[in-house]
């Protein structure tokens, strides 16, 4: 069960019946059913019990855990026949982590980020993230096409989330003002989506999810329908924003390059079904700009995910032929 | 070509090309390439056009059909976007409506007079009842439309960043739906007046189309002709005026708000 930013569940029933805030064990089922309890959580409470690290998870860490995603797995039913999309998941994100999660496609990448969301039950396993400040919403996404209401402007867009949970007016309104800022669309707040450009509205979309101050960020591609150079641009403002609020961040991409980019750690997806086939920390150190791709570190790492990564690329792809009707009977 | 200028051709052509036919039309009548008793020129039309304004005909007609078409065309309005957010909204009720609506629909409306004579009282709310058949069927398939087109993403991530219940139908289903709730009020208002004309024509004494039809049973065609105008005017304007109000009321919808 998820307890909420407003007390409320997030996600669907199923959905909610997965994630659980994390809490003592033998708290667990009366702290979700309810929420005001979250108030007792501190950072202390973690202590004495924790999940023992996925055995490929080699990674010591060094920090708390604020995302917990235990042996999760997930199955799609499509005409009768059963997809596993995820099989057997593990994998933390510490506190104040940038966490990237890279695999071909297909390999459930999206698939993890809308379980984390709460917008897609697991079939097994358990996904527990550590409420610090209750009263806030445990995750906020940014959609891979953004997803704005394109009836609001981008003002309202942002502070659609607070509004929902009844944040008064006026702070709403600075807490735009705040994000927009930091977006560098503070001119732009009385227009409607339409009137803006594709990375404009990801930059809204990036807002409204700060806005609404999650515990963990979640951005599902978000940069993928951009244009090279708009691209590159963002990624920098990504890193910029990240290190001014300092929030955990769980990051799907496609791309290696950005994943090396932006991230302290990269999860490595196999081709369908998918399955934690690395993790590979990012040692290339903070604060970290474009200049870094000019580092030998970073080529040699780069090869070593791609020599990978090109391993499950070309699995997926097979195993998409593999699919494919076979008209000609050959 | 600016913007300005390109607009001020198109409204310049607009204007243009009806003053071009009714120039050729004058002349024609006037030269005898058409039969005046049935072609009359349009500036005699339009002098009787001015005495049937002077002397209060025109009015009381154009009155009558105007309170006929508000009352049937919000009872329209009302039913139809309530039952269509319905249909949008519950799989079940629409499964369950389209068929009826699916056979009802394609009647021509004034089929139904007889039909709703038999169950209110005959006369001025059969009239007003018939009217507005049509027009809720319209509107009630357009808004149902309108509720579904909505991008489900859209929804998904509303309801990501907590809109539940009524929130979720207040600030995004009904804004979404929308645009197509005034298409469908736009086209509603249109077939009312085309149906409240046709009504009266067949049962009525008063409106504009009972004046049009007794103009013509006594062959006073220019009053006919210029009847024939006021109704022709009276839906371009009923239609302007919605798409201006749609345009104000919606500043979100691109094509619109780019104009």
């Amino acid at each position: 069960m998820i307890v909420g930013p407003d007390g409320a569940r997030q996600g669907g029933e199923r959905a909610a019946k997965a994630r659980r805030v994390l809490d003592e064990p033998r708290l667990q089922s009366s702290v979700a059913a309810r929420p005001d309890h979250a108030v007792e959580h501190r950072r202390d409470d973690i202590g004495p019990w924790f999940w023992p690290p996925a055995a490929k998870d080699i990674i010591v860490p060094t920090r708390e855990p604020k995302v917990l995603v235990h042996e999760v797995s997930v199955t799609f039913e499509s005409r009768g026949r059963s997809v596993v999309a995820l099989d057997r998941v593990s994998l933390q994100a510490h506190a104040g982590e940038f966490l990237c999660i890279v695999g071909p496609s297909g390999s459930g990448k999206s698939t993890l980020l809308r379980v984390l969301a709460g917008l897609h039950p697991q079939s097994s396993g358990d996904v527990r993230i550590r409420v610090d400040r209750p009263g806030t919403p445990l995750t906020a996404m940014v959609f891979q096409e953004h997803a704005l209401l394109p009836w609001r402007t981008v003002r309202d867009n942002v502070t659609f989330g607070l509004e929902n949970r009844g944040v008064a007016r006026a702070e709403r309104e600075a807490r735009a003002r705040e994000m927009l800022g930091m977006v560098g669309l503070t001119r732009f707040a009385a227009h409607y989506p339409h009137q803006l450009s594709g990375g404009m509205k990801q930059r809204v979309g990036i807002a409204r999810a700060l806005a609404s101050d999650p515990e963990v960020l979640l951005m599902d591609e978000p940069l993928a329908s951009l244009d090279a150079q708009t691209r590159t641009i963002m990624q920098e403002e990504l890193l910029r924003i990240w290190s001014t609020l300092g929030k955990t961040v769980v990051y799907v991409t496609h791309s290696l390059e950005e994943a090396l980019l932006l991230g302290d750690r990269i999860v490595l997806l196999s081709a369908r079904p998918g399955r934690v086939s690395r993790i590979y920390p990012v040692e290339l150190g903070r604060p970290r700009g474009l200049e870094v791709r000019a580092s030998p570190a970073y080529g040699a790492l780069l090869e070593t995910i791609w020599s990978e990564l090109r391993h499950e690329v070309v699995r997926a792809m097979a195993a998409d032929r593999g699919t494919e009707p076979d008209w000609l009977g050959s | 070509m600016t913007t300005r200028s390109r607009r001020l051709g198109e409204h310049w052509l607009a204007i243009a090309s009806p003053v071009a036919l009714i120039a050729l039309w004058e002349w024609a009548s006037a030269t005898g390439l058409l039969r005046a008793v049935f072609f009359p020129r349009p500036s005699t039309i339009a002098a009787h056009l001015g005495d049937l304004a002077v002397d209060g005909t025109l009015w009381r007609h154009l009155a009558t059909t105007l309170m006929r078409i508000g009352w049937s065309f919000s009872m329209a309005a009302v039913l139809g976007v309530a039952i269509g957010l319905g249909m949008g909204l519950w799989r079940r009720l629409r499964d369950g409506l389209d068929p009826i609506f699916a056979v009802i629909y394609p009647i021509p409306s004034v089929l139904f007079l007889p039909l709703v004579s038999f169950l209110v009282p005959a006369g001025e709310i059969a009239l007003v009842v018939t009217t507005a058949v049509t027009s809720f069927f319209l509107i009630a398939f357009t808004t149902a439309h309108g509720v579904r087109q909505i991008d489900p993403r859209v929804v998904e991530a509303a309801r990501h960043y907590g809109a539940r219940g009524w929130r979720l139908f207040a600030a995004v289903l009904l804004p979404g739906a929308l645009p197509f709730i005034f298409t469908g009020l736009r086209l509603g208002l249109g077939f009312s007046l085309i149906v409240v004309v046709a009504v009266e024509i067949v049962a009525a004494s008063r409106g504009l189309g009972a004046l049009l039809w007794m103009s013509w049973q006594v062959l006073k065609v220019e009053d006919m002709y210029a009847t024939f105008f006021v109704i022709a005017m009276l839906g371009a304007i009923l239609s302007y005026g919605l798409a201006m109000l749609r345009a104000r009321l919606l500043p979100w919808v691109p094509d619109v708000a780019d104009r």
